[in-house]
């Protein structure tokens, strides 16, 4: 087991770079020439105490400084790569890159990208439990149900409406529950984190809160219905057609007892893995939901950084989701090991 | 017996050459039967293939079946749909129509005024009738905006009096009764009708960029019989007296010269165009316009060369000013017609008339311009995107024309509408810019299906190659592909597409190879999927007799996967395509929604829904994303009610079961 998750690792290790490489040479396509633009700003600034005629060296000069700074003194691009992993000393014999904890500056927010992303992150993470935890809530028992009573009547409707639940885009959701719920039920507010201004404290504040999250949380929540419960009912039928539950029935054990104990045992190991694979998707939080609905979460940063080519924010979200996502898988396959004997991980 | 080698022989002589999907449909049972004598082949041919089960149970859903039906309707829609709209333009906009509800009435003349016409004017999306009793009706679109007012709604005291005169505006109505008061209703927010007291009353701070209606004129109103034309505007009005005084007054933001016609004594013709007034002065050589550069150049026709208004004068004269939106036609002393302004490439031109006939009236709706000759003969020329120039068969007995915005109403002696031609209204509305959207619904889906089908074809090329080599050869070639297909599928989808999207946007690329490299992103980044559904089909089938067969006959491996091989996992295939074709059609719409996508001005459902984004638009604006929506929606809804109807009934263990 050890062995095989060490080499797991090594793998993930050898896609990050692989993947972290071709972002890098995808960015450098943009014309955006930062030290430059910085440059010209500094020289700008101190346009009037230059000496005459020393203008253009000066502006070369300050040139020359912000690029070395930049670590773009280069123009190969490999090792403008490596200086931003941090492998490759800068013009000072310095390294100053990712591995040194270097993540970039954010040029909207003036900060650092790790202290401005730390807010947006838990709110992202906030909104995201309660939808994980309210879907499974409802999927789990919707998904058990139609599978029990497969073919019925209330079975094809609900399948109807799954197919109609995954068919729409988000977006679409989202303006449909915004009409609904804010246009003609004016039950709550259509964006904002909180009533301006407020002072709250204690429970006010967290009831100001759950209010402002509540139709972020239902988009969410509703986007991910449908799948899911297709995916439990999917799972189950399997499950249910195994001979262990003939056996089960055979014994005469009550159909309570044959379809939560043995059934529902059996089904929860593909839940289980869309489970996690999900759970880690709480940090990467939904781009739609969060910009429609002005959530100051990850999505939200991603988005207006990539309009304002903040690109040292994209980036780092970049790598963050892309961690993200093979860390589940990793991840998924390590705990199906764990949850199930029969698969055995170290083959 | 020889007759039946014989047989034999020529059966074999001329092999059936089907494709696959011609083995998908007649399994070896039709090729057998070929073989049999008639009587036996009946019972050969109960045997049905299994892709002809599929079919026939997929029949038996109605659901499916239903949902297929619609689905190509809405493909045959979206295709043929765009060579019914030559006059469809991208770019299209105009303010004087925005966010106009679903209305196919907006030529509709009520019935009771339609024998006792007296005037007829429009200017933005309602269209305001007189009868000669004195009523006043409005037709057409008549909800404002956000204001939340009904221009349909005529105030009691105008139901009440007699009137004499009316105008409309773009969003306002004025009106002069017989006793000479003035009256107006309609939007107020920016001084339309307002005396500087009364808007105050409403509750409002002073305006310094409004020219209020003065306080002589509501209290002792005009003297009708001296009133040589009433005019409305963009948010402004006029009434121009015969002895060339006039009162003007309205919102100065829209008007840049307004300022120096209230300075202006007297005049003798006034119109109003989009953003300028123009006026005729006393010597009638010239537009007056009170600035220098505007209007100096006339030509004799939409689309032929201008020249300065002086050379093009000689010793005529300028008799009389009908203004269009971006346009101003001069009627000249000896009868015949001249242009100043900017008028689009693709106009439909003014008639050259022949040598004794002259024109006798002229009207001007937004963009376009009808005429009324000496002879009885009618004429319109200018923009035709909303049918404005498209006469009718007939216009016998017109001696009267009256315009709306985009609509001319022919009118005869005895006050009764002849003829009406122009635009009739917007089944599905217009959005934010007066575009319309049944057609962007119709030409977006069009952008929307090909962008998902190009995407999809990508994205099946590449996984099917790499599935089948994969599956195929196995070893370290399935080990590494299967490895490349992990990385990509690792990459998180939306985000990545948005940054590609976002880089290409910095570069300086055609919008054509934009929404091309969108394709290729989308069909790049689902490859994966699709590899592994056919690595794993292929694996099973690598094993069945039939590759062994063709192994011990010396077939090449490559023959193998792709000529054997494939077409037995193909119906995987088609539904594995079908289900990627409604993710990349979402995705699409995703990307283009948040402007990542597919641009503005070409449509697709995605960026078309772009503009529902705030509460606002969403309550006020229905029309603007609810029929988007429900096409969007109906078109995915239906491709995965197919895919999955199809993937069940191909599944042999769920239809055993059943």
């Amino acid at each position: 087991m050890g062995k095989y998750i060490l080499k797991r690792f090594g793998y993930l290790l050898m896609v990050t770079v692989i993947l972290s490489f071709i972002l890098f040479m995808i960015y450098s396509l943009v014309p955006a020439n930062r030290a430059y633009t910085d440059a010209q700003t500094e020289f700008k600034a101190m346009k009037n105490s230059i000496p005459k005629g020393e203008a253009d060296k000066v502006l070369a000069d300050l040139y020359l400084k912000y690029q070395r700074m930049y670590g773009t003194d280069t123009n190969n691009r490999v090792i403008r790569y490596l200086r931003w992993v941090g492998v490759y000393p800068l013009y000072n014999g310095k390294f100053d890159g990712l591995l040194e904890g270097n993540f970039g500056y954010s040029y909207d927010y003036k900060a650092p990208v790790v202290q401005m992303v730390k807010n947006p992150m838990l709110n992202t993470i906030k909104i995201n439990i309660w939808a994980t935890v309210i879907a499974l809530a409802i999927t789990i028992p919707l998904g058990i149900h139609c599978a029990v009573k497969r073919g019925s009547k209330r079975d094809q409707a609900v399948q109807v409406f799954t197919i109609i639940g995954y068919s729409l885009p988000t977006f679409l959701i989202a303006i449909l529950f915004i009409w609904f719920f804010c246009g003609k039920l004016h039950l709550f507010p259509t964006n904002g984190m909180g009533t301006p201004g407020n002072t709250y404290t204690g429970f006010r504040k967290f009831a100001d809160e759950m209010y402002y999250m509540a139709l972020p949380l239902i988009v969410t929540t509703f986007c991910s219905l449908g799948g899911m419960t297709r995916y439990v009912r999917a799972s189950m039928i399997d499950a249910l057609s195994l001979d262990c539950i003939k056996t089960a029935r055979a014994k005469g054990l009550r159909e309570k007892v044959v379809i939560y104990s043995h059934a529902f045992r059996n089904a929860l190991i593909p839940i289980v893995s869309l489970v996690v694979g999900w759970f880690l998707g709480i940090f990467g939080g939904s781009i739609m939901v969060e910009n429609i609905f002005g959530w100051n979460g990850m999505g939200r940063i991603m988005i207006t950084a990539l309009r304002s080519a903040d690109y040292d924010v994209v980036m780092l979200m970049q790598m963050f989701y892309i961690v993200i996502s093979l860390l589940g898988t990793l991840l998924i396959d390590i705990i199906y090991g764990l949850v199930d004997p029969r698969v055995r991980v170290n083959k | 017996m020889s007759n039946k080698t014989e047989e034999k022989k020529k059966a074999a002589s001329k092999p059936a050459r089907r494709g696959w999907f011609g083995h998908l449909f007649h399994s070896a049972s039709a090729e057998f039967a070929d073989e049999m004598d008639a009587a036996r082949a009946a019972d050969v041919e109960a045997i049905v293939s299994p892709s002809r089960q599929i079919v026939n149970n997929f029949f038996e859903r109605k659901l499916a079946v239903g949902a297929l039906a619609l689905l190509i309707i809405m493909f045959i829609v979206m295709f043929v749909g765009p060579l019914f709209m030559p006059k469809y333009k991208d770019s299209y906009t105009d303010v004087t129509q925005q966010n106009m509800a679903p209305n196919m009435s907006l030529m509709k003349v009520p019935k009771e005024l339609k024998n006792d016409i007296k005037t007829i004017d429009g200017y933005g999306t309602f269209t305001v009738g007189l009868s000669n009793a004195g009523k006043v009706y409005v037709w057409g679109s008549t909800q404002l905006g956000t204001t939340g007012i009904d221009i349909g709604d005529i105030p009691e005291e105008v139901r009440n009096a007699k009137i004499a005169m009316v105008a409309a505006g773009y969003d306002h109505i004025i009106a002069i009764g017989e006793d000479g008061k003035i009256y107006g209703w309609g939007a107020w927010q920016l001084g339309q009708y307002d005396t500087e007291a009364e808007y105050l009353a409403r509750g409002k701070e002073t305006d310094p960029n409004i020219e209020f209606l003065s306080e002589d004129l509501r209290q002792n109103g005009v003297d009708v019989s001296h009133v040589k034309k009433l005019i409305c505007g963009y948010q402004i009005s006029c009434i121009l007296m015969d002895d060339g005084s006039f009162h003007l007054w309205g919102n100065k933001r829209t008007y840049a010269n307004m300022d120096l016609f209230l300075r202006t004594p007297s005049l003798d013709d006034i119109a109003f165009t989009l953003n300028y007034i123009v006026g005729l002065n006393g010597q009638h050589k010239t537009i007056y316009t009170g600035s220098r550069d505007l209007f100096t150049l006339v030509k004799d026709n939409v689309n032929s060369p201008a020249v300065k208004t002086s050379e093009f004068l000689g010793d005529r004269t300028i008799e009389a000013l009908t203004a269009t939106n971006k346009s101003v036609a001069l009627t000249l002393s000896d009868g015949s017609v001249a242009f100043s302004g900017d008028f689009n490439l693709d106009c439909t031109p003014a008639p050259t008339l022949a040598e004794d006939e002259d024109y006798v009236q002229i009207v001007g709706g937004a963009y376009h311009y009808s005429a009324l000759t000496n002879k009885g003969n009618v004429y319109s020329w200018g923009q035709n995107e909303l049918d404005q120039t498209d006469l009718p068969k007939s216009t016998a007995g017109v001696t009267k024309l009256y315009h709306g915005s985009n609509q001319t109403y022919g009118v005869n002696d005895a006050g009764q509408l002849v003829t009406s031609w122009g635009l009739k209204g917007y089944l599905f509305g217009t959005d934010t810019r007066g575009a319309n959207i049944f057609q962007r619904i119709i030409q977006g889906g069009k952008m929307t299906m090909t962008v998902g089908a190009v995407a999809v074809i990508i994205s099946s090329v590449i996984g099917i190659i790499i599935g089948c080599v994969s599956g195929y050869f196995g070893g370290k070639i399935d080990i590494f592909l299967m490895r490349v297909a992990e990385i990509f599928s690792a990459i998180p989808f939306l985000p990545f597409a948005m940054i590609l999207s976002a880089v290409m946007g910095h570069m300086n690329i055609s919008e054509t190879m934009r929404i091309f490299i969108i394709m290729c992103i989308l069909g790049v980044l689902t490859w994966p999927g699709l590899a592994r559904l056919v690595r794993g089909q292929v694996l099973l089938a690598r094993e069945s007799e039939y590759v062994t067969a063709a192994k011990s006959m010396g077939v090449k491996e490559s023959v193998i996967a792709f000529k054997h091989i494939l077409p037995n996992v193909m119906s995987v295939i088609l539904v594995s395509l079908m289900l990627d074709f409604g993710t990349c059609m979402l995705t699409e719409s995703s990307l283009s929604y948040l402007g990542f996508g597919v641009q503005y001005p070409r449509p697709t459902w995605g960026n078309m829904l772009n503009g529902a984004n705030n509460a606002t638009i969403i309550n006020a604006f229905w029309w603007e994303w609810v029929f988007t929506s429900l096409f969007l929606a109906v078109t995915t809804i239906c491709i995965n009610i197919v895919g999955d109807a199809l993937r069940d009934v191909m599944d042999p263990k769920s239809s055993a079961e059943k």
